[in-house]
């Protein structure tokens, strides 16, 4: 049973510029998407900067109100029951805003506790039991002002979690994370699902979304470009292989005559270090490694090597061709 | 009951949490000291014009300076959760939102009263003007109801944070309109008609005039319209601020005006 249902929701807004001479123009950061997310189900939404996820979570949990089509949560509409959708839902955002920096980790909690109306005599247990959670507990008296990034959003989860939400929607909450920090946050999302919370991740790092999610819809400009299981989007571009050249000079130049060698099918340069690496999709069968090697004249060559395409690769490809599925 | 706890507990704790100035570096500068230094500054200029007596610079300034709380700690309880960006959070809580703001209203109200009675205390005990012992708790009571009345144009300040970002300069524009319009320096009768008649219509007007009363000695009979008249202007701008909070948060949600203003 579907717990969100998405259809064909839009959301654009008119951004204004100037003080004087006003302009505005209408930006369409929603393009008619589509999706449904089942009970009990990791659902990720990838994309990069932009491409609409934040703006997809806040319509669906009542912040803001589309401007075309519907979308449904637990079976309520986000527009016209918008307090019977808040009160079963939870919000967790990634960075280190978003709390009261001098109230102390406690209060923070008690107090969202009073806005969701959990009864009094649950506050305690509840609270402490979310503390061990995500692995507060001893520190909840402290200011958050003195907390780390990764405390911060520890205790954003626990405050999101706080009245037993049926879903949750995380919007990017590892960014900024060391990767110790971001690992158990992966392992208390992971647990979450375990027992019984729908949640909708959005995200941009891909191992992320392949580790912890069932189906995935990747977005891009506003539109829908692919959805499915992780294996199942790396199998759709996984016809072919990679090629990575570690190059220590500037890969850049290279770029324009690697991606019109035959047989190669998108190209982009990753800084590494002290070096970039040339990362080539190749067609099945095909094989560039001299052709790209030459294209880069006298510039020192490091690491050759060939693998299998990643969700990553997955990833990048359909965000460069930007084809709604 | 859930809305009640909302209103006490969640109005303290929304107090704590985004009202700056309870460091005692700034809480006692700010609420003791400025007063203070704004009474003495009247009543001597008063003293040397010739015109007033020290107690009508007293009472009106006293009573003025609990505009501070009223209007900054009120329009931060919007304007800080959008700087925190917790303001978002607030707004898709379930909570039901009166019950919400009205609580963040209640400390800023006692702050605004304390903040005035303490100024009305140290101004006469330096200046040597005399307040009959028996006017006091009436005298609180104006107070009170002034800061209620000054705290409902604060939710009006308020109000207008969920529109655009920034309320202190807001805030202070209101402050010298008060000071001017409201007869704290310079009596209602002595101003332009305009003025006057805007000075009615704005909080702490009626307040100063009846507590201005009961320091010279009137009795309750006496004050009692002034005061009603004091409340109902509060009570005027607190729905006002309420329907405002309510359409700018519709607003909001159709413009994504928290983003972008």
């Amino acid at each position: 049973m579907a717990v969100i249902e998405v259809d064909d929701l839009t959301r654009s807004y008119r951004a204004a510029s100037g003080i004087w001479r006003r302009s505005s123009k209408v930006i369409e950061a929603v393009k008619g998407i589509s999706f449904e997310v089942e009970r009990g189900e990791l659902f990720g939404l990838l994309g990069p900067n932009g491409a609409g996820k934040t703006t997809t979570i806040k319509m669906l949990i009542t912040l803001l109100l589309p401007t075309g089509g519907h979308a449904r949560v637990l079976g309520q509409d986000v527009v016209k029951d918008a307090r019977e959708v808040r009160r079963r839902v939870g919000y967790v955002f990634g960075g280190d805003r978003g709390l009261y920096e001098r109230l102390s980790g406690l209060d923070n909690l008690k107090y969202f506790a009073e806005l969701y109306g959990v009864p009094r005599r649950d506050q305690g247990p509840r609270i402490g039991e979310l503390l061990e959670l995500v692995k507060l507990d001893g520190r909840e008296r402290e200011r958050v002002e003195g907390y780390s990034r990764g405390m911060r959003q520890r205790l954003h989860i626990a405050r999101g979690l706080l009245h037993k939400p049926e879903v949750l929607f995380l919007d990017e909450p590892s960014i900024g994370i060391d990767p110790v920090g971001a690992r158990e946050l992966r392992q208390t999302v992971a647990s979450l699902v375990e027992g019984g919370t729908t949640v909708l991740l959005t995200t941009h790092y891909m191992f992320e979304a392949d580790e912890l999610c069932d189906r995935i819809a990747v977005i891009a400009g506003g539109e829908i470009v692919a959805r499915g299981t992780p294996a199942e989007l790396k199998r759709g571009v996984s016809g072919g292989s990679v090629l990575e050249v570690e190059v220590f000079g500037s890969a850049e130049d290279s770029m324009a005559t690697v991606r019109s060698l035959p047989g190669v099918t998108s190209v982009v340069v990753e800084d590494r270090g002290q070096a970039q690496v040339l990362v080539v999709r190749v067609d099945t069968g095909a094989e560039v490694t001299q052709a790209v090697l030459a294209t880069l004249g006298g510039v020192p060559v490091g690491r050759v090597a060939t693998r299998e395409p990643t969700l990553e690769d997955a990833y990048v490809e359909l965000v460069e061709t930007g084809v709604p599925a | 009951m859930t809305s009640v706890r909302v209103f006490f507990i969640g109005g303290w704790t929304s107090y704590r949490a985004l009202f700056g100035w309870l460091s005692p570096w700034i809480l006692i500068p700010t609420f003791i000291i400025e007063p203070v230094f704004q009474i003495l500054f009247f009543a001597y200029v008063g003293r040397d014009a010739g015109v007033g007596d020290d107690s009508f610079f007293l009472v009106g300034n006293a009573i003025q300076f609990a505009s501070i709380p009223c209007l900054f700690a009120m329009g931060n309880t919007i304007g800080g959760e959008r700087y925190a960006q917790t303001l978002g959070l607030l707004l898709v809580s379930p909570a039901r939102r009166v019950p919400l703001f009205l609580g963040r209203a209640l400390p800023v109200i006692v702050n605004g009263l304390l903040c005035s009675l303490i100024a009305l205390g140290l101004g006469a005990a330096i200046l040597r003007v005399s307040i009959p012992l028996d006017s006091l708790p009436l005298l609180a009571l104006v107070v009170a109801v002034s800061s209620f009345a000054c705290t409902g144009l604060g939710l009006v300040a308020a109000a207008l944070a969920l529109r655009v970002r920034e309320t202190a300069v807001l805030s202070n524009l209101v402050m010298g309109v008060l000071l001017i319009f409201c007869g704290v320096n310079v009596a209602l009768s002595a101003l332009p008609g305009w003025m006057a008649a805007v000075g009615r219509v704005l909080p702490l007007t009626h307040g100063i005039e009846a507590a201005r009363a009961l320091v010279s000695g009137a009795a309750w009979s006496n004050v009692r319209g002034l005061v009603v008249d004091e409340a109902v202007i509060g009570l005027g701008y607190l729905v006002i601020g309420l329907a405002m909070l309510k359409w700018f948060e519709v607003e909001s949600r159709r413009s994504a005006s928290l983003d972008r203003a």
